[in-house]
């Protein structure tokens, strides 16, 4: 039998305040906030010029230029050149992604450290040409003859300048993330006044915790920002009611505001991950380890599963692999992409026949109590640079079980376009 | 010794059409007056632009070559008085050290202060050394020396020789590549405000002896530096000097080697391997 291999451990964490779409981070790439969430975490952990096992991130909206984005923002910054890089996208997933995959490579010591992050700008966004005109420049390019470049330049339009803008949208179904949502908020039946109330205790605890200083090492000033733009500590139920829907709105019925969903933001995190000994060599902490992750995807297309219930499916193989219940967990960090997302997915953990007929298990898995979930705020109050929440909830979860004392545990779920879903344990 | 505080940025359009007027004429010694702004502070997006065009990752500290975008003008201003005893057409810059004592933030309010010194006899001339000097909350943070040459031009009686050599150690062939377009001098003109028409375009360069546009020293240093982010010492002096000429467009190298904790830097033409610029940099 093959011995178990060690867990890794998490050391520790940074991230730059995350910025609305268009603002404060308006003229900074995503190889900028990537370079300086990078250098952030080697003054706090002393990496200066040191060289660890590999870092591991990505981006959603990514410049085709930035192909090697994650060793271009290594190469710029304090670590060692010698330390190797590699990106990895996988929708909202991607943060989480990188951890699993730097976790399961020093669980099998093929390296002894290295840093799992993710950036994403909707402000320097990757526009690209018009499709059409893209099709004719390359005939243009391959175009040897004058005439078949003339051939090729007939084809040209004046409505080909427009260019093409990237959009939260699926590409199978032609609708923004939101729409999908609201389907599934409506097949849940998951009602405006929840979703405000979910949304409001984020932006509180979210306030609440920068309040008490529990961010002053896991955050970096960036261009002026101390704190997450999007943070409305003054948000109510009142103010919220206010907003009109925006998802959905089809049905006059439609719950999903600007308020209980997650705004385009700009942003970067970087966990860094170590064995035991590593941290130890250097006097570091272990906030926690990284004990297990899963990853699932539906059939939103065809299927009539909800595009971002995967987390739903992904959860219980992870708790029969480790043999644990729904409610063995002090605390749940359930991202938060939409308020009805998170409403979603816990109401369907309660549903009996959800959990026989989609998941195959004989009983539910149950209720988890709402003061362990989110503690100090999630996606709604914080936003969501789609690759940078990842390594933003793991820093942070990881914090809150090490200052809970040894033995705490903490579940991580994570919800991706294309229908996928990451989910994670941690332990202290 | 007057210092003359001024409230804004000087133009330097203005400034570079009176000293093409102002040319004749002027002699004597240096000046000792200081030329100043107080609690400058620096917006973000000319520093965001500037970096882009200088290649420097957008960061909550300014580029080290940032400060002397901001104190140019005022020693340009300084340059363009008629007391100055050097006419400006015809200064070349032929070295520029900065010394960084700390990081600035870049959104600290800095006090700026310029001053002309060092008048000094040169083998075919004449050189002044401008200075510039940055401080903030009262601490100096940022300091520069340029030494520009004027050709032809004489040194007062007893004037010390000219200290213009910048030496560093052999280096390798440059495996940095530089395609430096046509339009680099525009590009760098409008985030630095330094307008020469030098610098512009072929037709405004012939007008001043050269058979090309030529791109800034300052910005082939800046692009050198920005090359080097994440291997630099936090308190540094870059001391380079400007060789020949870099004609746009131009394929160009850049060499680096390590030197302790510091790094020598050349800029070469890509075939034919003229020197456009050397430099050291050396932790502080």
């Amino acid at each position: 039998m093959a011995t178990t291999p060690r867990t890794a451990a998490i050391v520790g964490g940074n991230r730059i305040p995350f910025a609305r779409s268009n603002s404060r981070y308006a003229q900074a790439s995503n190889q900028d906030m990537l370079t300086a969430t990078l250098d952030g975490l080697v003054a706090r952990f002393g990496l200066q010029g040191q060289q660890v096992g590999e870092v591991v991130a990505g981006a959603v909206l990514k410049h085709a230029r930035d192909f090697n984005l994650t060793r271009e923002a290594v190469l710029g910054s304090r670590l060692s050149a010698s330390t190797p890089a590699y990106d990895v996208q996988q929708a909202c997933g991607t943060g989480l992604e990188a951890a699993v995959l730097v976790a399961n490579k020093i669980a099998l010591g093929q390296i002894e450290s290295g840093i799992a992050g993710g950036t994403d700008t909707t402000s320097d966004a990757p526009l690209a040409v018009n499709e059409d005109l893209r099709r004719v420049l390359i005939r243009l390019n391959s175009a040897t003859t004058l005439g078949d470049r003339l051939k090729a330049l007939r084809g040209l339009r004046p409505g080909q300048l427009a260019p093409e803008i990237p959009r939260n949208a699926e590409p199978r179904t032609g609708l923004a993330m939101g729409d999908h949502a609201a389907i599934t908020a409506k097949e849940w039946e998951i009602g405006r006044e929840e979703q405000d109330e979910l949304t409001v205790r984020s932006h509180q605890n979210l306030a609440a915790a920068y309040d008490r200083g529990f961010f002053d090492d896991l955050v970096t000033p960036y261009l002026g920002l101390s704190r997450d733009q999007n943070l409305r500590p003054d948000s109510s139920m009142e103010k919220l009611a206010k907003l009109a829907p925006v998802f959905g709105t089809g049905d006059p019925a439609a719950t999903m505001t600007a308020g209980n969903s997650t705004p385009l933001t700009d942003g970067a995190s970087a966990v860094l991950l170590a064995s035991d000994e590593w941290a130890a060599e250097r006097g570091l902490p272990v906030l926690a380890h990284l004990v297990d992750a899963q990853t699932a995807a539906v059939d939103y297309v065809h299927g009539g599963e909800g595009l971002l219930m995967a987390p739903a499916y992904a959860v219980p193989v992870l708790l029969a692999r480790q043999g644990l219940t729904l409610q063995d967990f002090d605390f749940y960090e359930i991202h938060e992409a939409f308020a009805s997302t998170v409403l979603a997915t816990m109401k369907a953990w309660e549903d009996p026949g959800f959990c026989k007929e989609r998941l195959g298990l004989d009983a539910p898995l149950g209720a988890i109590d709402r003061s362990k979930l989110n503690v100090n705020g999630s996606s709604l109050a914080a936003g969501h640079p789609f690759a940078a929440t990842g390594g933003r909830i793991i820093a942070t979860l990881a914090k809150m079980l090490h200052e809970a004392g040894p033995g705490r545990r903490g579940l991580i779920s994570i919800c991706a376009a294309g229908g996928q879903g990451v989910v994670a344990i941690l332990e202290s | 010794m007057a210092t003359t505080v001024l409230e804004a940025a000087p133009s330097m359009p203005a400034l570079l059409a009176r000293a093409a007027l102002t040319a004749r004429g002027r002699g004597g010694a240096l000046p000792e007056d200081r030329v100043a702004r107080r609690g400058v502070v620096v917006d973000p997006a000319e520093v965001a632009a500037y970096a882009r065009v200088c290649r420097f990752p957008l960061a909550d500290t300014l580029p080290a070559t940032y400060p002397h975008v901001l104190a140019f003008p005022l020693q340009v201003a300084l340059m363009t008085d008629r007391a100055f005893p050097l006419a400006l057409p015809g200064l070349v810059h032929v070295r520029n050290r900065i010394e960084v004592l700390r990081p600035i933030g870049a959104g600290e309010a800095l006090d700026l202060e310029v001053r002309a010194e060092r008048f000094a006899r040169h083998r075919s001339g004449a050189t002044v050394d401008l200075c510039a000097s940055v401080s903030a909350g009262g601490a100096e943070v940022w300091r520069a020396r340029s030494t520009y040459l004027a050709r032809g031009a004489t040194a007062p009686e007893g004037a010390p020789e000219a200290d213009v050599d910048v030496e560093i150690a052999d280096l390798g062939p440059g495996t940095i590549t530089w395609r430096v377009p046509a339009d680099a001098g525009r590009r760098y003109a409008a985030v630095s405000g330094d307008v020469n028409p030098i610098h512009l375009s072929g037709l405004s360069a012939k007008a001043f002896g050269f058979k090309r546009a030529i791109a800034h020293g300052m910005w082939v240093k800046a692009r050198a530096l920005a090359a080097l982010t994440g291997r630099l010492p936090e308190a540094l002096t870059v001391d380079v000097g400007f060789r020949r000429p870099l004609f746009l467009p131009s394929t160009v190298t850049l060499a680096s080697g390590q030197r302790g904790s510091g790094w020598d830097v050349a800029v070469r033409n890509a075939t034919a391997g003229t020197e456009h610029l050397v430099g050291r940099i050396r932790p502080l």
